[in-house]
């Protein structure tokens, strides 16, 4: 049964023009398809094919292309199978539309990208700040915004004097390589 | 069907049922501290004897909590790669993830059985600690989290060295070891955890972990040029290295350390010739000083120093006794370990910046010390070590009777030589090891058998050869004998028939100087045709001339020579085997030195009046 | 928003008010804010306001080796951060197409368990409180210590386990241990009837939860509710079983589901599953003495290693609902974009919001914990 929906939705979905649609396991189906054809697509899944469920839509920020990947993750409760729809917009000016009276779900999403990456939905129900009232800098979550370097300008390193430390000095040692020189969690340090 | 006891409309009495608690024991925990479960990660402990101070555990510290702190006292030592800093951890950015203790490759660190740290602001430096072995508060709490097999993230095992089986490489002198190819130079280099204690047990500090990590990330020309910053003998050290930098590499402690030599020859392999000239050539002044300078030697601690001079803007001219380039590595390693046409390569990119060879001229007959110095502004001796030492037993003046430095540069030269059907060699380093396997494949190939026997003073465990390379010669059939005297070559008929061997008692005196006893009773007679001296060389330096001889300070033999390889003349130089011993890396370390203080001292003149 | 920072919405005048609560309050799981509008006691509107927990994980996560942010995932979550960790693992694994050993998916699935149980019994006295008995929820508390023993003994950690690597597991279990969690497992179950006498036959309660923010079917799937808050509505749905990870299908488990949607339902729901964890719980302390082997597949240095350029989404079933993370690589030591979709970022915002309306005050604390809304879900 479930099997023979699956098939059922690749074909409905291969006679579709301007996607691309790669199946990556029995469960999960990858769908690339134009910005302007996917709220048409969402309203097909949602409609014709079961999929209710909005379990996500992730914000990507290709800043090298200029774009911002949209993917949107649909669930279906009858065939069992995820439709991760894919679309890409350009960075700027970062405007789409909003897929809420397609899916409820979309309204906390939308909202939470606006909010990190800076993208209008065109008729989102509500794209006030939420997590970041207070933030009023660039959309933290774009790839040009350095958190960390924010971090290091606002705040200061604990400055941590103890015994033993002083002690070491004094004979001639002490801090040798501070973290920061070193660690690898951090996206610069091998680009240097 | 109702598996809880539920009412639709509930009631009074439900609730009350839980009143026979009263009736029930209180349950009590004791007040006294109690160690947590035997895998809890606490707070830090940190084995200092088996600390190297590598700082890996600062690299995958996600939070930036570790800081590297000098400890002034402890051992420190570049050679054996160990350094004298010690984690310290900041408690405010720790997140207890352990990843220091999965990752440390000696597995000094492992967290405590401990739970509470806690203090007043005013004590806020107690969250700053420098662990040992005592813990945070100095309390006997058990380790905890500690290195186990099964969460160890060091890579211990090295790739495998594809190798020619004995039987197929002693009929032939092609390299024995394959190389590795991409798959495996990736794998390899993923090891690496960017230490740096390559670096610094480096004669010439090789930015070992930079073309490491380049060879990783598939950037291969960025390797080569990270290996051309400090070394111009790329394809020679990244073959016949006495690769100190594996001796302290860090993840060697529990498991092989990275290959760092085949991964530097990967690289270089890998790239194309043509490149590896214009990287070799990048930073290279673009001005003309108009100071001249010799070099006698084209070995690596002369060509070294003209690569360094002439990328300096320096006019360099070597002068080379012999027909071709490359020194001892041409003419001391053999073709299997060292292929020709890789030094040629290396040769290749240094003529290729503009240094000048002068073959065939040896400098003591066809020119003198003294012209050179006349007509150049500053010259550099790099003769290395030719003048292979005898045992001096009787018979040692025979023909049959051979130096191996000789040897060897006769074979590498392609003259033919008399192979003999057997053959002994005296000497337990590698250039024994060189000559014995060198014969045996001539043997091999001429007589289709391997009959060499190699005797030493030392017992096995004192070779001074490398490991690899014995165990290699005993595959190929060499048979080594260990704590041998030699007392007589045996003569038949005119003809050189053995060597009498007396076995060793011991090989220095009681204050440690060379003065070997032996015991009569245990005398062996060793058959062969040849016999074959391999214990050691000195530098033939007739070519100094009397009158240069006496001015210049010795010491033992040796040319003395400042750090920086000037001798008491200001405008003479020596590097090399000559002043440090055999060692191609040391050699270019060498190089490097003496170019810098020629080059310092070429601008120091420059700017006088 | 800090409270100099308010300022009070002006409106027509009307004997409507606005009351705060939260970000610090008892009625409110964690730091979180929900602002009503209220008329008498009844609301008129409500506004979930977030951000007192923001950590920035995703952006942390972009600048962190794959195998760092492995200390980031359990803290995004705190009453329940096992699915956390093992979803992310399961994420890298699958771009990676690493094979995660037979023995530590069952020890995922036994860690995973008891997280839940752990986070059932938290929030199942939470919501007792809010109807203003604390008794289960000092019992809940205390209880679920015994589970954090367990956990201490399992992974090192008491509440941040980072036990999960992406391959499988960083420690096997102690000498003794399936004892161990067999005797917590039957203390447990035998504490259940207690609990049961405390809540489902205990009028106070009845009156409260039932008719309590109820939610039909069909809101449920509008809304994108998952988890027990959907099975409260009488949809046999679990990620589970229905779109199974690790070795779920191997495992005999029912899916309890009741139809009133309502803050009872939800509660009954929970204490159903912890039932049914415990069931697995056993299932999987029966199975590892049969599975000997490794607990993890060999992987790379985690200083140098680059996952293949992809993209993946992995969901799994927490104690909430539905969690699933995006995760994206360039082919890079770090994850280009990692997106954790949790749970509560329903439950507690759209969800909430709309239940708030037309409730009576004392209810708005009740609907939240009814529905185990994770603030530092939401937050990140």
């Amino acid at each position: 049964m479930t099997n023979d929906l699956t098939t059922w939705l690749d074909n409905l979905l291969a006679e579709l023009d301007g996607i691309s649609v790669r199946r990556t396991s029995r469960r999960r189906l990858r769908v690339e398809v134009a910005s302007d054809a996917l709220p048409a697509l969402l309203e097909l899944l949602r409609g014709r094919a079961s999929f209710v469920h909005l379990s996500a839509i992730s914000c990507v920020d290709w800043i090298d292309a200029g774009q911002f990947e949209l993917v949107y993750h649909c669930w279906s409760y009858e065939t069992q199978s995820l439709v991760s729809v894919h679309t890409r917009i350009p960075r700027e000016p970062g405007v789409y539309i909003s897929v809420y009276d397609i899916y409820t779900p979309a309204a906390f999403f939308e909202r939470d990208i606006h909010e990190m990456f800076g993208v209008w939905f065109e008729g989102s129900p509500d794209l006030s700040k939420f997590i970041l009232t207070e933030w009023d800098g660039p959309p933290p979550m774009r790839k040009d915004f350095d958190s960390e370097a924010w971090v290091n300008q606002h705040f200061d390193w604990q400055d941590y004097h103890p015994d033993w430390l002083k002690d070491l000095e004094a004979r001639g040692g002490g801090i040798a390589v501070p973290p920061d020189e070193q660690r690898f969690s951090r996206r610069t340090v091998d680009e240097t | 069907m109702r598996d809880i006891d539920h009412q639709d409309r509930g009631g009074l009495l439900g609730p009350l049922k839980n009143l026979s608690f009263f009736a029930r024991q209180p349950i009590t925990e004791p007040l006294g501290p109690r160690p947590a479960a035997a895998n809890y990660r606490g707070f830090h402990l940190n084995d200092w004897d088996l600390c190297i101070g590598c700082s890996t555990c600062q690299k995958v510290c996600d939070n930036a909590a570790i800081t590297m702190v000098k400890v002034p006292g402890l051992p420190e030592d570049p050679v054996k790669g160990i350094r004298n800093l010690r984690p310290a951890i900041d408690y405010g950015r720790c997140c207890w993830c352990a990843l220091c203790v999965d990752l440390c490759p000696t597995g000094s660190i492992a967290l405590s059985c401990e739970y509470v740290h806690t203090c007043l602001d005013s004590e806020l430096d107690s969250y700053f600690i420098l662990p040992d072995a005592r813990g945070i508060h100095g309390t006997p709490y058990p380790k905890g989290w500690a290195k186990s097999t099964d969460a160890d993230l060091v890579a211990l095992d090295r790739q495998p060295m594809t190798e020619q089986a004995p039987a197929e490489r002693i009929g032939n002198f092609s390299e024995i070891v394959a190389g590795y190819d991409a798959h495996q130079a990736l794998i390899e280099a993923s090891r690496c955890v960017q230490c740096g204690m390559c670096h610094d047990a480096c004669p010439t500090h090789m930015h070992a972990p930079e073309y490491i990590r380049a060879i990783w990330k598939g950037d291969l020309e960025g390797a080569v040029r990270e290996i051309y910053r400090t070394n111009p003998f790329a394809h020679t050290c990244g073959r016949v290295c006495t690769h100190r930098c594996e001796t302290a590499c860090s993840v060697g402690h529990r498991g092989a350390p990275i290959a760092i030599r085949w991964l530097k020859r990967y690289a270089m392999d890998a790239v194309d010739h043509a490149r590896v000239k214009q990287i070799a050539a990048e930073g290279r002044a673009d001005f003309i000083s108009g100071k001249r300078v010799a070099i006698v030697g084209a070995g690596p601690a002369g060509l070294t120093a003209a690569f360094d001079l002439v990328r300096q803007g320096h006019d360099v001219t070597v002068l080379e006794a012999q027909a071709q380039g490359g020194g001892m590595v041409r003419y001391g390693i053999p073709d299997y370990r060292m292929p020709a046409d890789r030094l040629d390569r290396d040769l290749d990119v240094i003529i290729s910046l503009g240094v000048k060879i002068r073959y065939n001229t040896r400098v003591g007959v066809d020119l003198t010390m003294e012209r050179l110095r006349a007509e150049y502004d500053a010259v550099v001796l790099g003769v290395g070590l030719w003048m292979g030492r005898s045992t001096r037993v009787p018979g040692a003046d025979q023909a049959g009777v051979k130096r191996a430095v000789d040897l060897l540069r006769a074979v590498a030269a392609g003259e033919a030589i008399e192979v003999p059907q057997s053959a002994v060699i005296i000497g337990g380093g590698n250039v024994a090891m060189d000559s014995a396997r060198t014969l045996a494949r001539l043997q091999q190939q001429r007589y289709g058998e391997v009959r060499i026997t190699l005797t030493a003073l030392e017992d096995l465990d004192h070779f001074l050869a490398d490991a690899d390379e014995i165990r290699e010669a005993r595959e190929e059939g060499v048979q080594i004998l260990e704590a041998r005297g030699p007392q007589e070559i045996l003569m038949r008929e005119g003809q050189v028939a053995g060597l009498r061997t007396w076995g060793v008692r011991s090989i220095f005196d009681g204050a440690g100087r060379f003065a070997p006893s032996y015991e009569p009773a245990d005398e062996q007679i060793h058959a062969g045709d040849m016999v074959v001296e391999a214990i050691g060389q000195a530098a033939d330096v007739a070519l100094l001339g009397e009158a240069l001889t006496e001015v210049l300070q010795w010491h033992r033999g040796r040319l003395q020579v400042d750090g920086q390889g000037r001798t008491n003349l200001e405008w003479l130089w020596a590097a090399g085997d000559m002043v440090r011993g055999p060692d191609v890396v040391s050699a270019v370390a060498d190089g490097h030195r003496v170019a810098d203080s020629i080059h310092a001292y070429l601008s120091v003149q420059e700017h006088a009046p | 928003m800090r409270p100099e920072n308010y300022e009070a919405q002006r409106q027509p005048p009307s004997y409507d008010y606005e009351l705060n609560i939260g970000p610090n309050h008892p009625g409110i799981e964690g730091n979180y804010a929900f602002k009503l509008r209220l008329n008498g006691d009844r609301v008129i509107a409500g506004r979930a306001d977030a951000g007192y927990l923001h950590r920035g994980f995703e952006k942390l996560m972009e600048g962190r080796l794959w195998i760092q942010n492995l200390a980031i995932t359990p803290r995004i979550c705190v009453p329940d951060p096992v699915p956390m960790e093992v979803s992310y693992c399961l994420a890298v694994e699958d771009l990676c197409g690493l094979v995660v050993p037979e023995r530590a998916q069952w020890l995922r699935v036994m860690q995973l368990e008891l997280s839940r149980i752990a986070a059932h019994l938290f929030i199942f006295g939470g919501h007792a409180a809010t109807t203003g008995m604390y008794t289960p929820m000092f019992w809940g508390i205390a209880d679920r210590d015994l589970i954090l023993d367990l956990f201490e003994e399992m992974t090192g950690g008491r509440v941040y386990h980072i036990y999960n690597i992406p391959g499988g597991v960083r420690r096997d279990l102690p000498d003794g241990f399936g004892e161990r969690v067999a005797n917590t497992l039957d203390y447990l179950e035998s504490r259940l009837p207690d609990y049961d006498n405390l809540l489902f036959t205990n009028q106070v309660f009845v009156h409260r939860a039932q008719g309590c923010g109820p939610i039909s079917q069909q809101q449920a799937l509008e809304w994108g509710v998952t988890g027990p808050n959907l099975r409260a509505t009488g949809l046999k749905f679990d990620v589970r079983r229905d779109d199974p990870y690790l070795v779920y299908d191997q495992l005999e488990f029912e899916i309890p589901t009741e139809e009133p949607g309502d803050a009872w339902a939800r509660a009954l729901v929970r204490r159903r599953e912890i039932k049914e964890s415990i069931r697995i719980i056993r299932q999987v302390v029966a199975r590892l003495p049969t599975l000997a082997g490794p607990i993890r597949c060999p992987i790379p240095n985690p200083l140098a290693w680059n996952v293949p350029a992809g993209s993946t989404y992995t969901r799994v079933e927490s104690s909430k609902g539905e969690l699933a993370w995006y995760v994206v690589s360039d082919g890079g030591e770090r994850p280009y974009r990692t997106h954790v979709r949790g749970p509560s970022q329903m439950h507690a915002v759209q969800v909430l919001e709309q239940l708030a309306i037309g409730c009576r005050i004392e209810d708005v604390a009740q609907i939240m914990f009814s529905l185990d809304a994770c603030p530092p879900e939401v937050d990140r």
